[in-house]
């Protein structure tokens, strides 16, 4: 037998049984919580035209994202991520009235990475997007939402780190860099390399005030007072500034939220993307490597669809979420009513009334034919493998009930 | 599983097996995280616990640093940086080290130079792919045809396998014990500190004092 015909290729995989379960009973926790925002779900397609995730839409390097030709030989792609396809959506159906948006989309983005790294190729995202409103009000909504997301999903102990692109690329536009150099700059300062930057930072030449202030942001990370802190650095200087005074009025809000314990804010933090153009946030927790959480404002993004508008939002990525809850042992508690109904032939029409019954009440009933003299142990251990708290049977002595406990 | 609490509890190291770790080690118990059991040539743990401080130590394959690190399994690692820069992980490189210096270079026989001169295609044997493949292509724009060896990387050029070579130096001896020299610098290397982006950020007091004691040991 050919091994490839059981086998997935690498980086994906087949998700059944309790998993499949948890994830599911995740997802929808999920959902309504951001439905009770009042953000409403779009579904885009999985494929578009490769131009919607280009270098300067998109967030994954041209050669991870899996590309194929139509009939007529347009270059397609399998979304890599899913707010460029939400982005050009909205442009289209509505962005008339001007009136802010609220959208959410949970659904599968590819990745062609190469192997042997230990991650997916294909994950599920729960991502929202907040459009049409440029208010720091937003920026605040944005965040308390990751907060109770992951409140939501049963996690105690995480922090949301917020950054901002505009501190960075205001210092940049005061030092008059150039494209090449703020990239090669930011790359330095996203990776806290502290001497890298300050080294470059010396070969550039820059303005002493501007250099200062560009080579401690690896380090300008923490708690809420190094905004003041970066404040006292850039004294003068519009951009920045304005950059600082928002991410100050920001955690004002937040603390109106109630939720200003879980934030920290870090000025080193550089998105690749170019399309960031305010707020920066990622969330952090134990038992994975990476952030869970990654968003931002990018009020650029929509434009590049031909209009203009202020949008903020986040995506998160439900397999990783699920690692996580595993790793830390939390627990996703599920309530199935399930229940497994066997039969012996001659009561099966009982049966069937007595399924009917209990499903119209809301249980999930598994119907089963059985023998006389079939093993009970084997009956009882195939209830439990399909999370049924209840097994019923149905024979020549009436209706027995047996309660499971797992 | 209680792994989540001794994520939190302890900070882990890794450390590149080898020279590297010793000197790294000899840094660390200047800068005062006192972890001697490491070396201790006697055992065969595989990882080593400091209770007092809460420090854990191991030691790995130098490619395998960044991968511990980026994964989470370490907290922060030591490894050089032709190895950060060849495994490219999404980690923080947050010091210098300033031990192991040496150099990236490419090598070859000394009529070798002229080819590097023009863009025409040369073939370039190395253990690090990608290191050369972003040297020729994005800073000397040149097509180049690389092979991936595994050691021994000076015979190359001698055997005809390719006409230059991409490596590191460090005195240069046995590059001219082969008649070979050095053609281009590619940039200068030494061991550096890597943290963990979560970590950084959820051990933040601990990771900045270590930082910093290591700072000071390094005088800088």
């Amino acid at each position: 037998m050919e091994n490839r015909l059981l086998h997935t290729p690498e980086g994906v995989r087949d998700i059944y049984g309790d998993e499949m379960l948890k994830k599911r009973f995740l997802m929808e926790k999920l959902e309504s919580l951001v439905s009770s925002f009042g953000f409403r779900e779009i579904e885009t397609p999985t494929f578009e035209y490769f131009d919607v995730f280009n270098r300067e839409i998109g967030t994954t390097p041209s050669k991870e994202v899996y590309k194929f030709f139509d009939s007529e030989n347009n270059t397609l792609a399998l979304r890599p991520d899913l707010t460029p396809g939400v982005a050009r959506a909205a442009v289209k159906y509505f962005m008339e009235e001007g009136l802010p948006i609220r959208l959410y989309y949970l659904g599968h983005s590819f990745s062609n990475r190469s192997g042997l790294q230990g991650k997916l190729k294909e994950v599920t995202e729960l991502g929202v997007e907040y459009m049409g409103e440029a208010s720091v009000y937003a920026d605040a909504e944005i965040v308390d939402l990751a907060v109770e997301l992951l409140k939501m999903a049963g996690l105690k102990e995480f922090q949301i780190c917020i950054g901002t692109a505009e501190y960075y690329k205001g210092l940049c536009a005061a030092a008059g860099l150039k494209r090449d150099a703020e990239r090669m700059l930011s790359h330095h300062i996203r990776n806290k390399n502290l001497f890298g930057t300050a080294e470059l930072i010396k070969e550039m030449g820059l303005d002493s005030r501007i250099g200062d202030a560009l080579s401690s942001l690896p380090m300008l990370f923490g708690e809420v007072d190094i905004l003041d802190k970066a404040l006292g650095l850039i004294e003068g200087i519009d951009r920045p500034v304005a950059a600082i005074e928002r991410l100050k009025k920001l955690y004002e809000i937040l603390k109106i939220y109630g939720i200003e314990d879980y934030v920290t804010f870090d000025l080193g933090l550089l998105s690749r993307h170019q399309y960031y153009s305010g707020m920066v946030l990622r969330a952090y927790t134990f038992g994975t490597g990476e952030a869970i959480i990654r968003g931002g404002r990018y009020d650029h993004l929509l434009e590049s669809f031909g209009k203009a508008g202020p949008a903020v939002g986040f995506t998160v990525v439900i397999d990783q979420l699920m690692n996580i809850l595993t790793r830390q042992s939390i627990p996703i508690d599920m309530q199935l009513n399930r229940v497994l109904l066997c039969f012996e032939e001659e009561y099966f029409a009982k049966a069937l009334t007595e399924a009917s019954k209990l499903r119209s009440s809301g249980a999930q009933v598994e119907m089963m034919k059985i023998d006389r003299g079939m093993d009970p142990y084997a009956i009882r251990k195939h209830a439990i493998e399909v999370n049924a708290e209840k097994l019923l049977r149905l024979t020549g002595d009436g209706l027995e009930t047996q309660l499971l406990t797992q | 599983m209680g792994k989540n609490q001794e994520d939190m509890e302890y900070l882990t190291f890794a450390l590149t097996k080898g020279r590297l770790a010793e000197k790294t080690l000899e840094a660390l118990s200047k800068a005062g995280l006192d972890c001697r059991e490491v070396l201790d040539g006697s055992s065969r743990k595989l990882i080593f616990t400091q209770e007092e401080n809460k420090y854990r130590f191991f030691l790995a394959k130098g490619p395998d640093v960044p991968t511990y690190v980026e994964q989470g399994a370490a907290d922060i690692g030591v490894s050089g940086r032709d190895i950060i820069m060849e495994e490219n992980r999404s980690i923080y490189e947050v010091l210098d080290l300033g031990i192991g210096k040496c150099r990236m270079c490419v090598a070859g026989f000394p009529e070798a130079g002229e080819l590097l001169k023009h863009h025409e295609m040369i073939r370039v044997a190395t253990k690090y792919p990608r290191i050369a493949r972003d040297y020729f292509h994005d800073k000397k724009h040149q097509t180049v045809d690389i092979i991936k060896l595994n050691g021994s990387i000076e015979l190359a050029p001698i055997v005809g396998l390719s006409d230059v070579i991409v490596d590191i130096v460090e005195t240069g001896s046995t590059l001219r014990e082969n008649g070979l020299v050095v053609l281009e610098e590619i940039c200068f290397l030494s061991a550096r500190m890597v943290v963990n982006p979560v970590s950084m950020r959820m051990k933040a007091a601990r990771i900045r004092k270590v930082i910093r004691l290591l700072q000071g040991v390094l005088g800088k």
